[in-house]
């Protein structure tokens, strides 16, 4: 014994001794028991929060915070039994009010709770990891109230019902409804969701289904249409005035699927008022209003888009199979501009400009365009005829659009060299007969070509502008050089083609007056004295001429006729009656051109500058003409047989289809040895491939076509066959 | 032989043949003929002998295409005893058609594959989408619609 402990020197903390009344917490918790009771009994304003609070401190702070705790939960859960009592016995349409008031109540009393136990929520709870006063006050208004037996379902009856009697078109509190909802939300979205959204989804589903099945069993589609639009507007306007946010997407999700999605296909084939009798009508509201509500669904935009484009290749495959519609060329291409006019404005009216029914409508044009082969021809006489004489008077702004219309309709073409060969016969009558409204325009035109299909689709066409110009100076130079020997003699004004440039024409015989001849021959010296290492032929089924005449009567007239048309009048110069055979000596114009002169000038009323014995329609053989001495005519100049661009006769057609496929084959052939010089090996069907890609913009090549190229192009010793695998081609250098 | 003009051959080729036959006297070569025929047959050897049937038959310094009665007997004699019902068949349509009037080198090798890898006479893998050369696209679509 005797061990020395060092002491540390210690400051301890000055102990309280409180006395310990074992009845204090009870006590204590009465005062706060009593408290409760009072703020649920409305009676709050006599107490004393300070004393209050320091209550429940001093409760935490001795360590009853479990006892403070466990009364709180008894005594509110207590409270809200009766609570729950009173709001069951409510009758009718009190029930929700009163549910309401006592939310709204327990909300001010749940407060004062809070705060008077503030120092318990933020101590004793979190360490003890117990629900938050607020929070528990929440979850036992949900166990003894919403969940309460006797309230749960009449709660969600109550509120469905209200519901549908607002579907129904009643007026009900709004005000209660939110304030309702809002209650189930704070509880919890679990809570909002059991006990209101899911249900309520449900029955919309099925008050929808009966709905949209009453409605399409009586409404054409429009009306049908307008009637799921106002329901659906109307759910979205209920889910902003007393609904979760969230249920938007939901509930919106059930009209849609319940009348759009379920009865789509039957909207849209409705007999009588479905999408075809809408686009057809230009129904743009309505087509706007099936666009807005059908993109909502699944596959609602592709139905739409499939149904107008099998109408729109319908209606084309007609309009380009009809003959009647066939007659008029110009019309026939005025009907497709308006066909495509009319659904462009649809698209952009009704259907947002939406860029898949946009590719819709031009795969459609391209699809029933090009059934009828001579959709190219047809297009080029519709821009001879405007350009003739359609375009006259209009602005420039406006021709720019009509002609931009045309290039739309011009891309559409498979064929596209089947156009260029009929647009440059047309030119060049356009420009021989000095027929073109406006030089501009015709230019604009060539402009626009170019920008599409490059320049050489073009450089021929513009050199058939530059021949023109050269010509006018030329013949400058021809009068100034001679004008002095002509004297009284008839004028000559040439125009000189360059022969690559211009549609090939057969040279064709015609034995030209002989008044005219030696003018002509004087041409030629002075052209070639000029222009050396060239070689001129007359074209003499291009020319005109203008001749005075004098008539038996006395009668002056100038005519304007062909230049066969003038070798034929000529010759009456020296004859009084002709036969239709001497004629045809004399002249030794090809049969077919004849008769077609000689009918223009004998048979036309306001024309018939000849007489025919017999008087037939019909050129025979043996036909006799005179000078007509009784013509008349209102004009001095008189207009004989003008060489306008006519849609082909059948042979014609048939001469410019050959020569088209004439012209494929070396197009065809350069295809394939550019391909195979870069590729050195290729087997057969990529060979096919490559070529079609290359010549798509000109034409579509035919696989056996160019097979047949490959053959000719193995027998000249450009490509061989793979002696092994004979599907492959080898380049020859 | 390799003998260069059909119907003549030279005396340095007639050597020349012989020579690589190892016959000097007409017993020998006597004997040497079936072997002869049996290499000549061998499916290697015998697209060599074909292609040399068509140009040994082109008589012309430049030609190089073989009148259709020349190419119906040929086919006889060169595919006659392989190939009878398509060499049949084929020299049926040549005789009757009218748009060729020769047939090229290419065509002709064409038709020997023709009969290697087309069943006959059902023609049920021929696929006129391939290579084919046209004038067999043709004779295919006489037997189809001959068969209707």
């Amino acid at each position: 014994m005797g061990s020395q402990k060092k002491r540390n020197f210690q400051i301890e903390a000055f102990k309280h001794r409180v006395v310990v009344d074992p009845k204090y917490a009870d006590k204590t918790w009465k005062i706060l028991e009593h408290a409760i009771h009072e703020i649920y009994n409305h009676n709050a304003s006599g107490l004393s929060f300070e004393e209050l609070y320091r209550n429940a401190y001093n409760m935490v702070l001795h360590k009853f915070g479990e006892k403070l705790y466990s009364g709180l939960v008894s005594t509110m859960t207590s409270h809200l039994k009766d609570i729950s009592k009173f709001i069951e016995a409510a009758q009718g349409g009190l029930f929700l009010e009163e549910l309401n008031r006592k939310w709204a109540d327990h909300n001010k009393a749940l407060q004062m709770i809070r705060d008077i136990l503030m120092y318990m929520d933020r101590t004793f709870i979190p360490s003890t990891h117990k629900t938050p006063v607020h929070e528990l006050g929440l979850n036992l208004w949900r166990d003894n109230i919403i969940h309460s037996s006797k309230i749960q379902t009449r709660l969600l009856n109550t509120l469905l019902e209200l519901v549908l009697r607002e579907r129904n078109g009643e007026v009900i509190n709004r005000g209660l409804m939110r304030n309702i909802i809002k209650m189930l939300m704070d509880l919890g979205s679990s809570v909002y969701q059991e006990d209101f959204e899911k249900p309520f989804l449900e029955v919309s589903a099925d008050f929808y289904r009966v709905e949209s099945q009453k409605f399409i069993e009586c409404c054409d589609c429009a009306d049908y249409l307008k009637k799921a639009e106002r329901r659906l507007n109307e759910e979205m306007e209920r889910v902003s005035q007393y609904l979760d946010a969230k249920s938007e997407v939901k509930i919106t999700n059930v009209v849609e699927k319940e009348m759009i999605a379920n009865h789509m296909l039957r909207l849209v084939h409705m007999e009588n008022s479905g999408l075809v009798n809408m686009l057809l009508d230009d129904k743009y509201d309505d087509l706007g209003r099936m666009y807005n509500l059908f993109r909502r669904v699944p596959n609602g935009l592709s139905t739409i888009r499939e149904v107008m484009t099998s109408h729109i290749r319908d209606t084309g495959k007609h309009l380009v199979t009809d003959p009647e519609r066939l007659r008029d060329p110009v019309e026939f291409v005025q009907r497709l501009l308006d066909e495509k006019d009319k659904y462009d404005r649809i698209i952009g009216s009704s259907f947002n400009n939406d860029k898949t029914f946009q590719n819709a409508l031009t795969s459609s044009f391209e699809y029933f365009i090009n059934l009828n082969p001579r959709s190219p021809e047809f297009i080029s006489l519709f821009v001879d005829d405007k350009l003739r004489k359609g375009l006259k008077g209009v602005s420039e702004e406006d021709v720019e659009i009509i002609l931009d219309k045309v290039m739309m309709l011009f891309r559409y073409l498979q064929e596209k060299d089947v156009f260029e060969k009929y647009y440059k016969q047309h030119l060049a009558k356009r420009l021989l007969s000095g027929k073109t409204v406006s030089d501009d325009a015709e230019r604009s035109l060539i402009v626009k070509l170019k920008t599409e299909c490059g320049y050489q689709f073009t450089c021929k066409l513009e050199g058939m502008f530059t021949d023109m110009k050269t010509s006018q100076d030329t013949m400058q130079g021809f009068n100034s050089a001679h004008g002095a020997d002509l004297g009284d003699g008839p004028t000559l004004a040439v125009t000189v083609l360059t022969t690559g440039s211009w549609p090939t024409q057969p040279s064709i015989t015609c034995n030209l007056p002989t008044e005219m001849l030696a003018l002509c021959e004087k041409f030629r010296s002075y052209y070639l004295g000029t222009h050396t290492g060239r070689r001129l032929t007359w074209q003499t089924n291009m020319g005109t001429a203008d001749i005075k005449a004098t008539f038996a009567k006395g009668q002056k007239h100038e005519l304007h006729v062909s230049t066969y048309q003038m070798c034929v009048l000529m010759l009456f110069n020296n004859a009084d009656r002709l036969s239709y055979k001497e004629i045809e000596q004399a002249t030794e114009i090809p049969a077919s051109d004849l008769k077609r002169c000689m009918q223009s000038m004998a048979c036309v009323k306001g024309k018939n500058v000849l007489r025919k014995e017999p008087m037939s329609k019909d050129i025979g053989e043996d036909d006799v003409f005179f000078v007509n001495d009784k013509f008349t005519n209102k004009l001095y100049k008189v207009k004989i047989g003008t060489v306008v661009a006519q849609k082909e006769t059948e042979p014609e057609k048939q001469e410019t289809r050959q020569r088209v496929e004439e012209d494929r084959k070396p197009q065809i052939e350069a295809a394939i040895v550019r391909i195979m010089k870069s590729r050195r090996v290729l087997d057969h069907n990529n060979l096919i491939a490559e070529v079609t890609k290359q010549l798509q913009s000109r034409f579509l090549a035919n696989p056996v076509e160019i097979k047949k190229r490959i053959e000719s192009l193995i027998e000249r010793d450009f490509l061989e066959r793979d002696n092994v695998d004979r599907k492959l081609y080898r380049y020859l250098a | 032989m390799k003998a260069k003009k059909q119907g003549f051959i030279t005396q340095d080729e007639w050597r020349r043949g012989l020579k690589a036959l190892e016959a000097n006297s007409l017993e020998k070569l006597q004997r040497a003929l079936p072997a002869l025929e049996r290499e000549v047959m061998r499916p290697s050897n015998f697209k060599d002998f074909y292609a040399f049937a068509f140009r040994y038959s082109l008589t012309e310094e430049r030609q190089k295409t073989l009148d259709i009665g020349s190419i119906c007997l040929l086919l006889k004699i060169v595919l006659g005893s392989q190939f009878r019902p398509q060499v049949d068949s084929f020299t049926q349509y040549l005789q009757m058609q009218k748009e060729y009037k020769v047939l090229t080198f290419d065509q002709w090798m064409g038709f020997y594959q023709f009969c290697n890898e087309i069943s006959f006479p059902d023609l049920n893998n021929y696929d006129d989408q391939l290579a084919w050369p046209l004038v067999l696209d043709s004779f295919v679509e006489w037997i189809r619609q001959k068969n209707n």
